[in-house]
């Protein structure tokens, strides 16, 4: 088909488009989470998950009934964060490598906002997504409350918990995306960070057997996600510094992502 | 208005640009030409503050675009080469997109006037991948122009279109010189002649020639070479050339006899009475660059050939003040 002509007219624009209103940080949000809601891959990601926990909640419900156990809402969230090695790369993979490989980094790096502000807009977005599909998972913590009488303290914990874990992983697969243009990359090195962040306790526990290395065994365990998830609050038991560590987690990771996105202003 | 002084941008050992200075005026069209890796596109790239210059300094509607990049950003509007768009927003949705990064008020309206303006009001609720080549370019103008800048920097916005698109975008970005700051970069020479009101030659990161296309004619029909197609004896008239005062060397070219004159001469007049005088039947004399195709071939070729490479530039210089 041919195009329609351009209008070739002399007519100004209005001189003075008014300015002012959000910050820029907020429409990159809204545009991102959208976006999840529009792919099938999110979709995908959500049907899988909340199947795989319904299948395991199944099984545990007959044998903790079967078994008299006490109801135990914690259950789920536990699981979701144990799956955030594979959740959370699908979910990152896409925001900084995709606009890096089409070039429109190119342009949103010469609008009129800070670095950070579309890193935490996209980041923003992937936490609010699993926010979502953490909430889902409220429904069997609803059917153990028809069953049994799960504890309150330890389901809110764990959920909290859980919802600071999915922060501080997402954070850590956006300094991949930013590095790579390649989303199979990023995913695959982001589940590998994830996963030794994960099992960083057991090395932790490995080294902490030689005296001679149970400092830095301690040091260890203190960067892995699991002593600050699964030792604590994933049973209800709340530490400040376990929130500390969420904190620094997304707050650190997300400025390296800054400065990964910022050094190719100078390498471009 | 963009003015740059002594740009430099070294990657390691290597110089994309290496001191550039030249000044954009409002109300005009800025030709930036040169062939591909010119450092055409790393000029511009500093000047919408994309990268920090190495050395040098660029001012864009008077800020300064390292110290002040932010307001800079705010006041142009940028159209990168490949022309990056999200394909599978609809054109209005991008554009509002853009416009609420940029702070835009009433951005729906803004965003049909310039659809408008581009004339793509009736594709505005297509998806950007479902649109040809050239709406996507005319998407690509229409995010640049979003939040109305004073200046706007267009990277090869005609590369890839079709011969009718290529005419709709280039009345386009005339029109908008009118009204704006428009630097716009191209490696097709004819292009330039026909858009800008002011043309910079770039090659190899320097700059190597500047001025109107008319401008740039002139010097070039007063330094460079004559091309003489003749009628009779082809190597009588070659030496007939050869002998004229002014006339530093002659050669038989493709289509004629190509002589180049002595420094600062043109001898173009006396050619044709001393080919008349021996007898020999003149078709045609006429600098062999008249477009800046060949304004550009010649002034590369002085660039490679002649000991003193800078005359030209000079010339051009001495031009511009007077």
């Amino acid at each position: 088909m041919t195009d329609a002509p351009m209008p070739v007219s002399s007519a100004h624009l209005t001189r003075d488009v008014e300015s002012g209103g959000s910050l820029p940080f907020w429409a990159v949000f809204k545009r991102e989470l959208r976006l999840y809601f529009r792919s099938p891959v999110a979709y995908a990601i959500a049907f899988a998950v909340l199947f795989f926990l319904a299948l395991l909640f199944n099984s545990y419900l007959v044998t903790s009934v079967r078994n008299q156990l006490p109801a135990n809402s914690t259950y789920m969230p536990n699981l979701l964060t144990f799956l955030m090695f594979l959740i959370a790369p699908l979910l990152t993979m896409r925001l900084l490598a995709e606009e890096s490989r089409e070039g429109t980094l190119e342009v949103l790096m010469t609008l009129p906002m800070g670095d950070w502000q579309y890193v935490l807009g996209k980041f923003l977005a992937a936490w609010t997504y699993f926010t979502i599909l953490l909430a889902f998972t409220l429904v069997f913590h609803l059917v153990n409350m028809q069953v049994g009488v799960p504890d309150m303290g330890a389901t809110f914990g764990s959920y909290v918990g859980a919802w600071l874990y999915g922060g501080g992983v997402i954070a850590v697969c956006m300094i991949w995306t930013a590095l790579t243009e390649d989303q199979i990359v990023a995913a695959f090195l982001s589940a590998a960070t994830v996963l030794i962040l994960y099992l960083a306790d057991q090395g932790a526990t490995a080294l902490s057997t030689n005296a001679n290395l149970s400092v830095l065994g301690n040091i260890l365990r203190e960067l892995s996600l699991t002593a600050h998830y699964n030792d604590s609050m994933a049973q209800g038991i709340f530490r400040l510094h376990d929130v500390l560590y969420f904190a620094f987690l997304i707050i650190g990771a997300l400025f390296i992502t800054t400065r990964i996105v910022e050094s190719r202003r100078w390498r471009a | 208005m963009i003015e740059v002084q002594n740009l430099t941008k070294r990657y390691g050992e290597n110089a994309a640009i290496r001191g550039v200075s030249f000044v954009a005026r409002p109300g005009q069209v800025t030709g930036f030409l040169g062939p591909n890796g010119a450092g055409k596109t790393t000029t511009m790239r500093i000047l919408t503050g994309f990268m920090p210059p190495s050395d040098g300094k660029a001012t864009v509607a008077g800020y300064d675009v390292f110290e002040q990049s932010m307001e800079v950003r705010k006041r142009v509007g940028y159209l990168p080469e490949n022309v990056p768009l999200y394909r599978d927003m609809t054109a209005r949705d991008y554009l509002m997109y853009i416009a609420e990064i940029r702070g835009v008020r009433n951005r729906r309206a803004r965003a049909d006037e310039v659809l408008a303006r581009v004339g793509l009001s009736s594709r505005a609720d297509s998806r950007i991948r479902t649109l040809s080549k050239g709406m996507k370019q005319r998407v690509g103008l229409a995010q640049a122009l979003v939040h109305n800048p004073p200046v706007l920097i267009l990277d090869e916005p005609t590369i890839g279109l079709d011969p009718i698109q290529v005419l709709e975008l280039r009345d386009v970005v005339r029109d908008l010189g009118h009204d704006h700051t428009v630097l716009f970069s191209t490696h097709i020479l004819s292009e330039a002649e026909q858009v800008c009101d002011n043309v910079i030659i770039i090659n190899q990161g320097e700059i190597v020639a500047e001025g109107s296309p008319a401008a740039l004619r002139g010097q070039l029909e007063r330094g460079g070479r004559i091309i003489t197609r003749v009628s009779g004896d082809l190597n009588k008239a070659l030496s007939v050339m050869r002998a004229v005062s002014g006339v530093a060397d002659a050669e038989l070219g493709m289509d004629g006899i190509v002589a180049t004159p002595a420094p600062g001469a043109d001898p173009r007049g006396a050619i044709a009475q001393a080919l008349v005088g021996a007898g020999i039947g003149l078709v045609e004399l006429r600098p062999l660059a008249i477009n800046l195709e060949e304004i550009f071939l010649e002034l590369t070729r002085q660039e490679t050939h002649e000991p003193e490479p800078e005359a030209i530039t000079e010339t051009s210089d001495e031009e511009m003040s007077s």
